[in-house]
């Protein structure tokens, strides 16, 4: 194994970042990652920027499928992530491959990919160490093939993006799958191994009604799904969908019925044994997507591909999204970042509250009330009375030194949040 | 100029807009050889960039030239197919040879005047300085309204008039029945219009001899001591202050010493001359003349217009009659923009900008206010709500800033109880009109109070009430000191389509009406005159006007004189709290109305919030008018992919933003662009 970029200095107390070199301000990741602890992530993001259709509603970072640019893309991630390596602990625990949509990449392509994980980060026995290797998923491009490429390679969880059965509204969404795929899909994966399967649905589709979204909260755990990724429809700037909604070519749901319903999910979910354990995603007990939970709590993961971003020890960094920058080599061969932020209390504070309070679990009050008095204490007493309006108004429910939203803050958690970005920093 | 004074006529162009006033005085210039066809752009007299592109006149321009006409000959030689054109020097050759052969030497002066309503006072002041107008109609159109209000304005000026109907090149031209038109509305016999086409040059011959013939010549100096009436005047960076002035009596010479009559302030002349239209210097005007005068005059604020220059050292005893100031009477305020990015026009600019306009415009006034809901900015007078768009225009073009504007309001006379000082509720001091009775403090001067007393008995200002001036609603004093609320009414003149006239009859009743009388004016068109209200006027009235005639009924209006009625303050209550800068004066029975669809454009511009916000309409205190706006039960921000939390929070920052923008209203967040809305009129 050729040695990588030699090892940075342990020094999780540097709080700024070293000089940029380069005339464009552009630096590679290792850069960035320089300031940070050896092996602090027990996680890793990859993101595959391929797709064969750009969904209407979509603006993570994809280009239509290009077949002649998957090699020298994989090509470009093995030097990567052999670069990153430092960073990563091993056993990694959690793997998380989203994009784009990763299930586009060719059986034979994922077949060098896994076994340069497995290289790298002995990714194939992840599931005998209880760690969580996930794949997306579009429902049409699941083959037996890949199926079993990806189970001998140590994927132990996929998560198929379904959005809707019906097929208006998937029209509406710009999808172009036939619904009768996902079952199939689902099984070819169960057949090969892999089991754990979650599904993610879109509900406030225009023109959908309440009944549409019930039987499709019921088909999808009907399929013996153990987890569920549920999200409102929102309409992201510089979207087709978005231009399209401008343009007048639909309205918008009734913002009653899109409360309805989130409240609706819920109860439906909960009757299928389905809790949920963050605004939008619903598992059994034990099933919850613990690279997602990574992220909600604040956790390390290191990123990898274009687009992705990345968090350690409050140190954040995104890739640059563009495949033709990304496929440029640089130095140390990490991928050149488009942004970074050092660690900062305040803003780390604000992320720490963004997040967590996202989860039904909820924050550990003593924990962010002492790191707003380590600010200062007018934070922390903003901070704190926060807490107590929100409570009155029945937002939020303290107890165990917990704070947690309740159904109705989780309903308006952005209000809430918001509150507390004002709270803690009012500037 | 020669030393003989030869034959003067001092004239105006008036029309209704669109008539083709600009271009008749292009023709006349071009035939007049003041300007070769080759340098004839359209409308030569208009300087303005604004003005070139609406095809309206706003600055009225004196311009001199030179014509031979035979006394007695109904058509003339024009210039232009016999002599050079001006040339360099701005000499222009009338002394050629067989020159004389075509006639006696005229002197014309012309004065150029804006065709629209809010302009009537730049008309009338143009108007004291001729003894004649040409008035224009547009064949294809007929007498508007507009038509008639120049038309009186001339005849109140004791002008002679000579009509003249225009553009007769167009195939749907109809002259005769025009001709007739203007027999009935406005007694002018239909033999004596004279047919022509600006564009063409089709019938310019006959005009230019009836100027000559039918226009009477300046009248004779009444007395020694130089007197000239100031009409215009200009403000030029380099020159400072240039004034237009017709010479009455005496003359006037380039470094004479001259006072104004009216303000008492004297200056050096250091350069007059006439515009031809190009500058000519001249040594000195006599009587008759009329043309420009620069003495260093740093500010329009230092001129009057009307105002009566004599000399200092040989004074007239008496000025000559002037004309009545500017009186604005549509308000609104004009606060900087803020642009989506945040980036924004600062007050300052805006300041340099309303205050740089100013010099050159001194018929808008100004004065610094400021606003909770938009921060600091200027509450605008104008003369009319033309005049206000231009105003607008010009600050955002010639002045780069971005301008958030008001609905406009008229402004009130407000007769209050008691001779002490009113204070509004916002603590400004209201500006005293009239008042029967002495302060008791006894602080004012003397001449002061027999000033104010006196217009308290023009005003029929009952005996210890003050009257105050307001145009913002939420200056209007508390109501137990309020004795009556009077506002403006004008006289509409409104010329319609005779299918027309009962839409239009009902839309003036709906508007507080009165009908006076409806007049034949041809088979086709009837002139409708009501008085009304000016609020209900500037409250989107022409849009509807023109709508319900499909835009060929005209109007104009005039304000004639100053009325109490019902008129109460409207408040507008967010979740049970007043919003000062949301409260309108309305007429009672108008309020209710005013008040729903105000409620509605609220309802649509404030956001949801976490609960149900009522929004109220109320006059003293009593509700009239009730909406809900619905509390939002969902707020969730999208997944997080991929773990872009920095994403995530850059949105909140955003959002954090955006909040901090609002107005807040006890706990409800106001968008600006919600007094906006609201403030906009229209149903």
């Amino acid at each position: 194994m050729p040695s990588p970029t030699p090892p940075p200095h342990a020094s999780s107390a540097s709080r700024s970042l070293p000089v940029l070199s380069g005339g464009d301000g552009t630096q590679p990741a290792g850069r960035v990652l320089a300031s940070t602890r050896r092996h602090a992530a027990a996680s890793l993001y990859i993101h595959v920027p391929f797709c064969f259709h750009k969904c209407h509603y979509c603006d993570f970072y994809s280009i239509v499928d290009t077949r002649d640019r998957q090699e020298p893309f994989v090509h470009r991630l093995e030097h990567e992530l052999e670069a990153l390596s430092p960073w990563v602990r091993r056993p990694l625990d959690t793997l998380f491959v989203g994009g784009g949509t990763p299930s586009l990449l060719s059986p034979s392509l994922w077949r060098r990919l896994l076994r340069r994980l497995d290289e790298l980060f002995g990714t194939a026995s992840m599931a005998g160490r209880g760690g969580e290797f996930t794949v997306e998923c579009n429902p049409e491009t699941v083959t037996d093939d890949l199926a079993a490429a990806l189970a001998a390679g140590g994927v132990t969880r996929v998560s198929m993006g379904a959005q809707s059965f019906h097929p208006g509204h998937l029209k509406t969404l710009e999808r172009w799958h036939d619904p009768a795929n996902v079952p199939l899909a689902l099984e070819r994966m169960r057949q090969a191994g892999i089991v754990r399967q979650s599904i993610d649905l879109i509900f406030g589709i225009p023109g959908q009604t309440m009944d549409e979204w019930l039987q499709d909260l019921e088909i999808a755990c009907s399929l013996g799904t153990e987890h569920l990724s549920c999200y409102g429809l929102t309409y992201e700037q510089g979207t087709a969908m978005n231009a399209r909604l401008e343009r007048g070519d639909f309205q918008p749901i009734d913002h009653d019925l899109e409360a309805d319903m989130f409240d609706a999910t819920v109860e439906r979910l909960g009757r299928h044994g389905l809790r949920r354990y963050e605004l939008s995603n619903f598992a059994r007990p034990g099933a919850e997507c613990r690279h997602n939970l990574v992220y909600w709590r604040q956790g390390n993961w290191i990123a990898a591909g274009p687009s992705a971003s990345g968090h350690v020890d409050g140190l954040r960094w995104k890739n640059r999204p563009r495949l033709d920058d990304y496929l440029q080599d640089t130095p140390d061969r990490t991928a050149l970042i488009a942004d970074a932020e050092t660690p900062d209390p305040v803003r780390n504070l604000v992320e720490a509250m963004m997040t967590g309070l996202r989860l039904a679990e909820g924050v550990d009050a003593r924990a962010m009330l002492s790191f707003a008095a380590a600010i200062d204490d007018r934070r922390r007493d903003r901070l704190a009375s926060w807490a107590t309006r929100l409570g009155e108004r029945g937002m939020l429910e303290a107890a165990d030194d917990r704070w947690r939203l309740t159904p109705t803050g989780m309903r308006l958690a952005n209000q809430a949040i918001l509150e507390a970005a004002e709270a803690i920093d009012p500037s | 100029m020669s030393d003989q004074p030869p034959n003067i006529r001092n004239f105006s162009i008036i029309a209704h807009i669109d008539h083709g006033k600009s271009t008749l005085a292009d023709r006349l210039l071009q035939a007049t050889n003041a300007v070769s066809s080759r340098e004839a752009r359209d409308q030569i007299l208009d300087s303005m960039d604004l003005e070139r592109e609406r095809g309206i006149t706003i600055k009225a321009s004196a311009v001199t030239v030179m014509h031979r006409h035979k006394m007695g000959s109904k058509t003339d030689d024009l210039e232009a197919e016999f002599e050079a054109p001006v040339d360099d020097t701005g000499e222009h050759k009338t002394a050629k040879g067989q020159a004389a052969e075509h006639g006696d030497l005229f002197m014309m002066n012309f004065i150029d005047t804006p065709g629209h309503v809010d302009f009537n006072y730049e008309v009338s002041r143009a108007l004291k300085a001729c003894e004649g107008a040409v008035l224009v109609v547009d064949s294809t159109q007929g007498v508007q309204a507009q038509t008639l209000v120049n038309a009186y304005l001339a005849v109140n000026e004791n002008l002679t008039i000579i009509p003249v109907i225009n553009k007769i090149d167009l195939p749907s031209a109809q002259p005769d029945e025009v001709a007739d038109e203007i027999e009935q509305t406005l007694g002018f016999k239909a033999e004596d219009c004279i047919l022509v086409s600006a564009k063409t040059g089709q019938g310019i011959k006959e005009l230019l001899a009836a100027i000559c013939e039918r226009l009477p010549a300046p009248r004779k100096p009444v007395v020694e001591q130089l007197r000239a009436l100031i009409f215009d005047a200009v403000y030029d960076d380099y020159r400072g202050v240039v004034v237009y002035a017709r010479i009455f009596d005496g003359r006037l010479r380039v470094g004479d010493k001259i006072r104004m009559m009216g303000t008492q302030r004297t200056f050096q002349v250091t350069d007059m001359g006439k515009m031809t239209p190009k500058p000519v210097r001249v040594k000195e005007l006599g009587p008759g003349e009329t043309g420009y005068v620069v003495a260093a005059i740093r500010s329009l604020k230092d001129v009057r217009i009307g105002d009566t220059i004599t000399l200092e050292n040989n004074p007239a005893t008496e000025a000559l009659e002037g004309y009545q100031p500017p009186r604005q009477m549509v308000f609104c305020d004009f606060y900087p923009a803020t642009k989506e990015e945040g980036e924004s026009t600062d007050f300052e600019d805006l300041r340099e900008a309303v205050e740089k306009l100013s010099l050159n415009d001194s018929s808008f006034t100004f004065q610094p206010v400021h606003s909770e809901a938009l921060g600091f900015g200027f509450r605008c007078g104008f003369l009319g709500l033309l005049h206000m768009d231009i105003i607008q225009e010009r600050l955002e073009r010639e002045g780069g800033v971005e301008i958030v504007q008001t609905a406009p309001t008229v402004s009130y006379h407000v007769v209050c109880r008691g001779v002490e000082d009113v204070v509004s509720p916002t603590g400004q001091v209201l500006k005293v009109i009239a008042r029967s009775g002495v302060r008791h403090d006894g602080s004012q001067r003397g001449d002061v109070v027999e000033a104010l007393a006196k217009a308290a008995k023009d005003h029929g200002i009952p005996d210890g009430h003050t009257l105050v001036e307001v145009h913002n609603p939420a200056e209007l004093p508390n109501g137990s000191v309020i004795a009556e609320i009077r506002e403006p009414i004008c006289r509409v003149d409104l010329m319609i389509p005779k299918n027309n006239i009962g839409d239009i009859m009902k839309l003036c009743m709906d508007r507080r009406g009165l009908y006076k009388s409806q007049s034949f004016v041809s088979p086709t068109r009837d002139l409708l005159q009501f008085e009304m209200p000016l609020a209900e006027i500037i409250y989107d009235f022409f849009d509807k006007m023109k709508g319900m005639t499909s835009g060929y009924g005209t109007m104009d209006y005039e304000v004639i004189r100053y009325q109490p009625d019902n008129l109460v303050k409207m408040d507008i209550l967010v979740n049970g709290e007043a919003v000062e800068a949301l409260s309108i004066i309305v007429h009672r029975d108008r309020a209710e109305q005013r008040g729903r669809v105000l409620l509605t454009k609220l309802k649509d511009q404030i956001p949801r919030h976490q609960f149900e916000i009522p929004l109220q309409a109320a006059i003293g205190g009593k509700i009239i008018a009730r909406e809900t706006i619905k509390a939002f039960r969902k707020d969730v921000l999208a997944k997080c992919y991929g773990g872009d939390v920095s994403r995530k929070r850059k949105l909140l920052e955003k959002q954090k933003e955006g909040k901090k923008r609002m107005k807040n209203v006890g706990s409800v967040s106001i968008p600006q662009e919600a007094f906006m809305a609201v403030l906009d009129t229209g149903d």
